[in-house]
């Protein structure tokens, strides 16, 4: 079987400090650290399952992202994966996912993948839209929040537990070639080896720039990046961490949250 | 000219309106309030006539209850199918769903068949020189984007419990329509339905739960929040997804959309970032206790108590003021 996984780079907030868009491609001044969308880990993983489950599987991993994020790549192929394909984009900042999707349906269209998996959405945007908008474009079925799959007939059809409210599933099957979104939990993602890494930073992946392709137009814009809304009293406690304790017992003892002290127990 | 639509797609199950269904239909009628629009309220399954009374009963707006024989259950391939036929017919201005395990799945690829844009999992919507503006949460919660479509119709779906499902009855005129689609899937094949993890009745049943999220860093920090729980009676453990995924926890101690929603006297969130999936299980907790090393961590926002501390040294402290308050009676406690 020929399959592909989707992976997003997402900024990584420990290099960060303070607020920051974390949207695609963040632009946050200075150098954007990335790291891999933790959601696109487990459809990697799943991947790697499934070639090593069927001999002859070829597993590729594609990503639409600039120049700095390219690490996303490196991190599939350091997993095992066998190919990287790089859609560059020019510069940082809000991408639509519809755009997404069709940089990467024109690329795979006519590529004979079998199986593409991307993860349930991006810990950034968290539109959860490119794999369902992929499979649309290239007239797949899709099963989204995948808790297990398996290829049934010969790598004909694949069957699915997708993941619904209250945590039950619901049980499909999809004629291949298929889109999976695949959900936490589906499997433990392994980490990459140093070995694979390093020849992962040697290979130059298969780059395809987005300027040099027909425009596409973005269906909705990014107008602004707001604070969330308090929706709770949302009072801090001040001082030392010793300070803090104190506050935090006198306050939950004040509301009756916690026992009195032993002693004063009747 | 006649006012362009808002359809509404109403979920429902056994014959009754799941509360998604009126909270996609309250978020449709805050649209018609900023524009010339009207609400439609569209219901699709084997079995909509009961749901489209019901609908049509509580709110008096029209209602087209497609009937899709066979089809017992949601179908992806069935839902874009005729969506993408009503909206051919009804050319509507925005489509609302719920952000749900059928909406999120139908929405986006319906939107690429139609070329609207796709705006999910939105909290709230404003107007803003002719402009409707989709507000919803990014990085976590941590932020929120807001987005304009720029094509004829958005595709949007609602977050759940953005919206009050109390609508009131508000157009005596309303209307209910009946359809039939044959659709035979042709991709796709339901086999039914697995149930999950059952939820930990501690958890229901807790006054007080003490939550451990990824930020407690391993496995054996867990006895920290342990040994916080164990500090109050009636008290129980639960988990952030990533807590179980990694099998610290069971599955049956996860909050959240996916696990339990729990409604706890107080809740106590150690290292927790508060995303909208986790926050959506305490709602309805009394009292919420954030700890967490990260001044802007999103669970602040739904906090009533916020403690910007390492959780891994400020349990232990906690502790050990409880202990010292506990030997050394202060005045108060003396007077008793
Ligand atoms: C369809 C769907 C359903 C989902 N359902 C659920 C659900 O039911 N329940 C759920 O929980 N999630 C659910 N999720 C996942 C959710 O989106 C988040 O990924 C998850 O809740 C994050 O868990 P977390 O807060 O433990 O981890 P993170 O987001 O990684 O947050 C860890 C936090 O710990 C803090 N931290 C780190 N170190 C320390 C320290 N030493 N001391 C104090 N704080 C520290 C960090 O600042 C951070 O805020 C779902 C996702 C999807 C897509």
């Amino acid at each position: 079987m020929k399959l592909l996984a989707c992976v997003k780079p997402v900024v990584d907030l420990e290099t960060m400090s303070g607020p920051h868009y974390l949207g695609s491609g963040a632009s946050s001044g200075g150098t954007t650290c990335y790291r891999i969308n933790h959601f696109d880990e487990f459809a990697l993983e799943e991947g790697l399952r499934i070639k090593e489950a069927f001999p002859g599987t070829t597993l590729d991993v594609i990503t639409v992202a600039p120049q700095s994020a390219g690490s996303a790549l490196t991190r599939g192929l350091g997993m095992g994966a066998d190919r990287a394909i790089h859609i560059l984009l020019e510069q940082e900042g809000y991408v639509s996912p519809s755009v997404v999707a069709r940089l990467i349906a024109r690329r795979v269209e006519g590529s004979g993948y079998d199986l593409i998996l991307a993860g349930v959405m991006s810990e950034d945007d968290m539109h959860a839209q490119v794999g369902p908008m992929i499979a649309e474009l290239l007239s797949m079925p899709v099963a989204t929040a995948v808790l297990h799959q398996t290829p049934i007939d010969e790598g004909r059809a694949v069957y699915v537990e997708r993941e619904i409210e209250g945590g039950e599933r619901e049980v499909l099957e999809l004629l291949l070639p298929a889109v999976l979104t695949v959900q936490t939990g589906i499997n433990r993602p392994r980490y990459p080896s140093l070995s694979k890494c390093l020849r992962a930073k040697k290979e130059l992946p298969e780059t395809i720039h987005a300027a040099a392709q027909p425009a596409i137009a973005p269906t909705e814009t990014l107008l602004r990046v707001t604070e969330p809304r308090k929706l709770r009293a949302g009072l801090r406690l001040e001082g030392a961490a010793e300070e803090k304790a104190a506050s935090l017992l006198a306050i939950l003892r004040e509301k009756a949250l916690i026992p009195e002290a032993r002693h004063a127990q009747p | 000219m006649r006012n362009r639509s808002i359809l509404a797609v109403a979920e429902h199950a056994q014959g009754r309106v799941k509360p998604s269904g009126y909270e996609v239909i309250a978020c449709a009628l805050r649209l018609e309030s900023f524009r010339q629009l009207r609400v439609l309220v569209v219901l699709i399954g084997d079995q909509p006539e009961a749901p489209a009374r019901e609908i049509f009963q509580r709110t008096g707006l029209d209602v087209i209850a497609v009937q899709t024989p066979g089809l017992a259950s949601y179908n992806g391939e069935a839902h874009r199918a005729i969506l993408t036929d009503l909206i051919a017919e009804l050319d509507p201005a925005c489509l609302c769903a719920a952000h749900s395990s059928q909406g999120a799945d139908f929405a986006p690829g319906l939107a690429a068949r139609v070329g609207a844009a796709c705006i999910t999992a939105v909290e709230r919507i404003s107007v803003d020189s002719d402009c409707v503006i989709f507000a919803r949460g990014a990085s976590g919660g941590k932020l929120v984007a807001e987005l304009a479509a720029t094509t004829r119709l958005a595709v949007i779906t609602v977050q759940p419990g953005a919206f009050s499902a109390d609508v009131d009855r508000r157009y005596p005129q309303g209307s209910i329509e009946f359809r039939t689609v044959n659709f035979e899937p042709h991709r796709s094949r339901a086999l039914g339905f697995k149930p999950g993890a059952t939820c930990d009745k501690g958890l229901s049943e807790a006054r007080v739960i003490v939550a451990a999220g990824r930020g407690i860093g391993k496995q054996e920090n867990l006895s920290l929040v342990q040994d916080l729980a164990a500090a109050f009676p009636r008290s129980a453990i639960g988990g952030s997804r990533p807590v179980c995924d990694m099998g610290w926890l069971e599955y049956k101690s996860q909050i959240g959309l996916t696990g339990a929603t729990v409604s706890p006297q107080l809740y106590i969130a150690c290292g927790i970032s508060g995303s909208a999936q986790h926050v959506a299980g305490i709602r309805d907790a009394g009292f919420v206790v954030a700890i967490n090393s990260d001044p802007n961590a999103a669970i602040f926002n739904v906090a009533d108590l916020c403690i910007v501390e390492d959780l891994t040294t400020f349990i232990p402290t906690f502790l050990a003021e409880l202990h010292r308050a506990s030997e050394t009676p202060t005045s108060k406690e003396n007077g008793r």
